[in-house]
């Protein structure tokens, strides 16, 4: 809530200091405390911006999409300061309903095994990094990094991916995935030369979605 | 509410009487008795620049502060509780995690890298032609395995074993016996025998009184590695049948029973040597059958635990 302040050159001698700088100016005032105001009426105009307010950074989320989406483009450490679960629940829910379209309803699947695997890259990359990681950052990153696997369930709705055509791209989509996915964790959390450490693990859960999609 | 309480609140916590507010007429310093400069709208400065223009007109504004309390008492305090509660939640495991896991001793086990790994492995399949399987020490604390390689780490059998459970999903879904509950099984069941072995081990050394620095967790990590040996086996199972599983198994069997035997040499036998005491052969023959016994199960394990995997 803010705090209005009237300028009165008495009580600025009296203060020395003068913390409320840039504070505006209100001349009248009436003072009713006895009727509560509704709270879109106190400050509307004064709020931040609702998306602002929500966390909801939509430059953030596709400089966050783009450096998955390119592979071999090195990533910004200082993307993942703000742990955002939208874009990730986004990927999730577009996962579950390729597989939909596939007529496989498996959104349990889905959701019980990225859980677990949050989970337990979470303890890993606390255990394997110098600086601790929150749970956030990881869900946020992993979700993240599902993108490519929405192209491969996608690509599973028309062709049948059970073929030597199918391994092959699978393969590569799960390569893809733990790829961007150890590249921005590794540059999140300055870690040397465990970028295939890092990978493996994310190659694991990538594979079970791959595995889900497939079969 | 008292002035310097106030001040130490949130901006919104405050409750001025309006016959204090008329005569004196800026906000937020209003009392001058009170003992601190109340900074807590340095918060709202970023409002400040936005309300400037909009600022006039707006009868309730100056209010916003008296009345926002009166308004929103009940979702402040919420959100206070709220956080507090959360804080609180997670000081709790942060201070009793560390009683049931070591988690700094664990991390020691974590600090790897990809070369580490790799030059593991390469012993974990070939063991006959390296020559030094001490740990260097750095001032009574062994180095950590991104240093040396003789190091005992817990990724590559963490990752193994998660590997493990895996391929076995995957072997067991080829043979069309899949369903997602018998991977809980396996994984279950393949935790149990660890746990036995563990078990079994540090009682056998507890019996032969054997003074060693063989951790606990050191000794998880050894018994973790056979997983490495394990999937290797059920792969080749898969791609070439029988007698790929055979040769490859009989292969990494071989590979961890000298594995093992050069390791927990030095660390079982090594004490005799290095307290000078007189080595008294009945004891120094029990240790070393101690280990060729751990060192001989591990082949039959890793054989047990896979070979109604491959048909």
């Amino acid at each position: 809530m803010i705090m209005e302040e009237v300028e009165d050159p008495i009580t600025k001698m009296i203060q020395p200091q003068q913390p409320y700088t840039g504070q505006i100016f209100q001349p009248t005032q009436t003072f009713t405390p006895t009727t509560p105001q509704p709270f879109y009426g106190n400050s509307f105009e004064d709020e931040p911006p609702l998306l602002e307010e929500l966390g909801i950074n939509f430059d953030h989320i596709w400089q966050k999409t783009l450096t998955v989406l390119h592979p071999l483009k090195v990533a910004d450490g200082s993307i993942m300061n703000e742990t955002d679960l939208a874009g990730p629940m986004v990927f999730c829910l577009a996962f579950g309903a390729t597989l939909l379209l596939a007529g496989k309803i498996q959104f349990g699947y889905v959701y019980g095994i990225s859980a677990i695997g949050c989970l337990g890259m979470f303890c890993l990359l606390n255990l394997m990094s110098m600086t601790g990681v929150s749970f956030g950052c990881v869900a946020s990153v992993l979700g993240y990094c599902l993108l490519p696997m929405i192209l491969l369930s996608s690509f599973a709705v028309i062709f049948s991916l059970q073929g030597m055509v199918g391994i092959i791209l699978t393969a590569g989509i799960i390569g893809w995935c733990s790829f961007s996915a150890s590249k921005i964790f590794i540059s999140a959390l300055a870690m040397e030369g465990q970028q295939l450490l890092v990978a493996y693990p994310c190659a694991l859960l990538y594979g079970v979605f791959a595995l889900i999609s497939v079969f | 509410m008292h002035p310097a309480g106030s001040a130490a609140g949130t901006p919104r916590q405050r409750k001025w009487p309006s016959k204090r507010r008329i005569p004196v007429s800026h906000l937020g310093m209003a009392d001058p008795h009170q003992l601190f400069d109340d900074t807590s709208s340095a918060q709202s400065q970023g409002y400040g620049a936005q309300r400037g223009p909009s600022g006039l007109g707006y009868p309730t504004a100056s209010a916003s502060p008296q009345a926002a309390f009166l308004a929103d008492p009940v979702s402040n305090m919420a959100m206070a509780y709220g956080s507090s509660l959360a804080a609180q939640g997670k000081e709790l495991v942060d201070k009793n995690i560390d009683r049931f896991i070591p988690v700094t001793k664990l991390k020691y086990y974590f600090a790897v890298d990809t070369l580490y790994v790799g030059k593991k492995l390469g012993l974990l399949f070939f063991p006959y032609l390296h020559q030094d399987w001490e740990v260097q020490y750095q001032q009574d604390t062994p180095v950590a395995p991104r240093f040396d390689v003789n190091a005992p780490d817990l990724y590559i059998p963490a990752m193994a074993f998660i590997t493990y459970v895996l391929v076995a999903g995957l072997a067991l879904g080829t043979q069309d016996r899949f369903s997602p509950d018998l991977l809980g099984l396996q994984a279950s069941s393949a935790l149990a025998w660890l746990t036995l072995e563990v078990l079994a081990i540090l009682l056998s050394l507890y019996l032969v009184t054997v003074n060693t620095d063989l951790t606990t967790i050191d000794l998880v990590a050894f018994l973790g590695y056979k997983y490495v040996g394990m999937i290797g086996g059920i792969l080749m199972g898969l791609l070439f049948g029988k007698i790929g599983y055979y040769l490859v198994l009989g292969w990494c069997c071989m590979s961890i029973f000298v594995f093992m035997i050069r390791t927990l040499r030095l660390k079982i036998l090594a004490e005799a040597a290095a307290e000078g005491v007189p080595v008294r052969g009945a004891r120094n023959q029990l240790r070393m059958y101690l280990t060729m016994a751990v060192a001989a199960a591990q082949p039959l394990l890793m054989y047990w635990l896979t070979f109604h995997l491959v048909r």
